[in-house]
């Protein structure tokens, strides 16, 4: 009885219709937490006692890193779940999260950087956290390089899906290396099983930055979703009426 | 005007949070637009495939 | 015409190059056949490569290269050169090995024969070790060995050299497994080489980091014990797990 929804999950036709229903669900709520967090983050949050205002910046860096390891461990699940049970549809999610979680990886060492000089004293530093995000940079662009040399979408799938997993032993260590190693990036205050160490009016807006970002990125991977399928049907008749529409 | 100007200025950071904030706000403005473009091209794809065999099977 | 020896279902084949027109027999015992299958194929790698010997020398010649570089644009001064004669040492490492990668399933996929690995109904991930190992030989072993030279020329003292030696002799086991990965990934695409770095380079960086790490304490005098014992590590992970992905990814190019 379960599995019904999981094999309708699998149609290329349900998919696309659901995720077109499904996509403004998930926009207007994340648009909606996004300008609430800023205006929690910029505004009503007070000053950092050591940092001043410069901390600010933890509302689009922190959320941005999130993305990076969030995507690809989606992605990575989705290319598992493709080459195991091949289905196409989830080859299709697994496509559609790469190019979301590149730019969110380079949005986040960029704010990073901007963090580190006036904190910390430099814009970059070859310690474990920042050396393995950018390592998960590469990962990323190394997957899309790889579909993009492929001709055959099916060999293209597999091939990048099993990069995808491969890559994902990348993600605990980013996660973890400010705890395994001393590092120049601060240990985790939010992300842990611990109770997080930050003021509540501080946690707040970031903790609705996080989930606005989540959301969004459930919103532009069903739109992208719905591309990368009708890439995948060659000639089902569904897309007679889809596309005519 | 005050607080608004010590709004920009951040405190003095505001050389770096501004850039920061910009460059996170144009992420998520490409990934709105990319998708977008995405889904018609490949919608447009489809059509063109359609077409082609006289949207016939 | 070469007779090559080709382990087709686990039996010792000798065909010319064209094995498709031998009837091989199915052993009924699968297990010990494996272990059987796996060692013929190191042994044809092994062999198939020194018959182009020059093939062999050359992704020591880039190493050489490579280490020359430094002293060239950085500074001659041997006291400079020894600080970063760690990094030079490994990047060198990682660059030659990323070189022979390319060749590592080429040619076997030009002639059929890992079509016929993959149908030979023997463990394709056994295979792919054995070829990694054969790989690993060929290729990180030689650059082991030829590590105290560029040292030397580096400015490395002496007692560090059996440090480097073993240091970039596991490292490079690591190397070769992790490579096999990019290289099986890649097996369809024309004008790999950049790819193919892409794609192995970040997941090598651990190796290199360990690698570098290790050097410099061999230089130092230091306890290389830690940083040994990490390179060991991944190379038992890579072990374990780069041979599997290997074989899933070269059936994906096989379709």
């Amino acid at each position: 009885m379960t599995w019904t929804w999981f094999h309708r999950l699998a149609s290329p036709p349900y998919i696309y219709t659901l995720a077109a229903r499904l996509t403004p669900w998930f926009a207007w709520p994340a648009g909606l937490l996004i300008v609430a967090g800023l205006w929690g983050g910029l505004v009503l949050a007070p000053p950092d006692y050591q940092q001043g205002d410069g901390f600010r910046i933890i509302y689009v860096h922190a959320p941005s890193a999130w993305m990076s390891l969030m995507v690809y461990t989606t992605m990575a699940i989705a290319a598992a779940v493709g080459l195991i049970w091949r289905i196409k549809v989830a080859h299709a999610v697994a496509a559609s999260c790469a190019p979301i979680g590149a730019s969110f990886t380079f949005a986040a060492l960029v704010t990073g950087a901007l963090w580190g000089q006036p904190m910390w004293g430099t814009y970059w530093e070859w310690d474990p956290r920042l050396t393995s995000e950018l390592i998960l940079l590469f990962l990323y662009l190394g997957y899309m390089g790889l579909r993009a040399a492929m001709e055959d979408t099916q060999r293209a799938d597999r091939a990048s899906g099993v990069l995808a997993v491969v890559g994902v032993v990348n993600v605990p260590i980013i996660h973890y290396s400010v705890t395994w190693w001393n590092s120049l990036h601060q240990a985790p205050t939010v992300m842990r099983l611990a109770k997080p160490e930050i003021a509540a009016s501080m946690l707040v807006p970031l903790l609705m930055m996080l989930l606005g970002f989540t959301l969004f990125f459930a919103a532009i991977l069903l739109v992208r979703l719905r591309g990368e399928v009708l890439s995948r049907e060659r000639s089902a008749s569904w897309i007679r009426e889809v596309v005519s529409a | 005007m005050n607080s608004m100007s010590r709004f920009f200025e951040m405190g003095g950071y505001a050389a770096f949070v501004w850039p920061a904030y910009a460059i996170t706000f144009a992420a998520i403005v490409l990934n709105i637009l990319w998708a977008r473009r995405s889904l018609a091209r490949s919608r447009e794809e489809a059509r063109r495939r359609l077409a082609a065999r006289g949207e016939g099977a | 015409m070469n007779r090559v020896v080709t382990p087709i279902a686990g039996s010792l084949v000798q065909t010319d190059t064209a094995p498709s027109t031998q009837t091989p027999a199915w052993p009924d015992t699968a297990q010990a056949s494996v272990l059987e299958a796996a060692r013929l194929a190191l042994a044809r790698d092994l062999r198939l490569a020194f018959r182009k010997r020059d093939q062999l020398v050359q992704p020591l010649a880039f190493y050489a290269m490579v280490t020359m570089l430094f002293p060239l644009s950085i500074s001659p001064e041997l006291s400079r050169l020894r600080e970063v004669a760690p990094g030079v040492l490994w990047a060198g490492a990682l660059l030659a090995s990323l070189l022979a990668l390319e060749f590592l399933f080429r040619d076997d996929a030009y002639d059929g024969t890992l079509e016929q690995y993959a149908l030979s109904g023997q463990s394709l991930t056994w295979l792919m070790f054995a070829k990694t190992a054969a790989h690993w030989l060929l290729t990180g072993l030689p650059l082991a060995l030829m590590a105290p030279l560029a040292g030397l020329s580096l400015g490395v003292p002496a007692a560090a050299l059996p440090g480097i030696v073993v240091s970039v002799a596991v490292g490079s086991i690591a190397l070769s497994l992790i490579g096999s990965i990019g290289a099986a990934l890649t097996l369809g695409v024309k004008r790999s080489s950049a790819l193919l770095a892409l794609l192995t380079l970040p997941l090598s960086l651990p190796v290199l980091i360990f690698g570098a790490r290790a050097t410099q304490l061999a230089i130092s005098g230091g306890p290389l014990l830690a940083p040994l014992e990490l390179l060991a590590a991944l190379a038992v992970l890579g072990v374990t797990l780069a041979p599997l992905a290997a074989a899933a990814a070269v059936r994906i190019s096989l379709e």
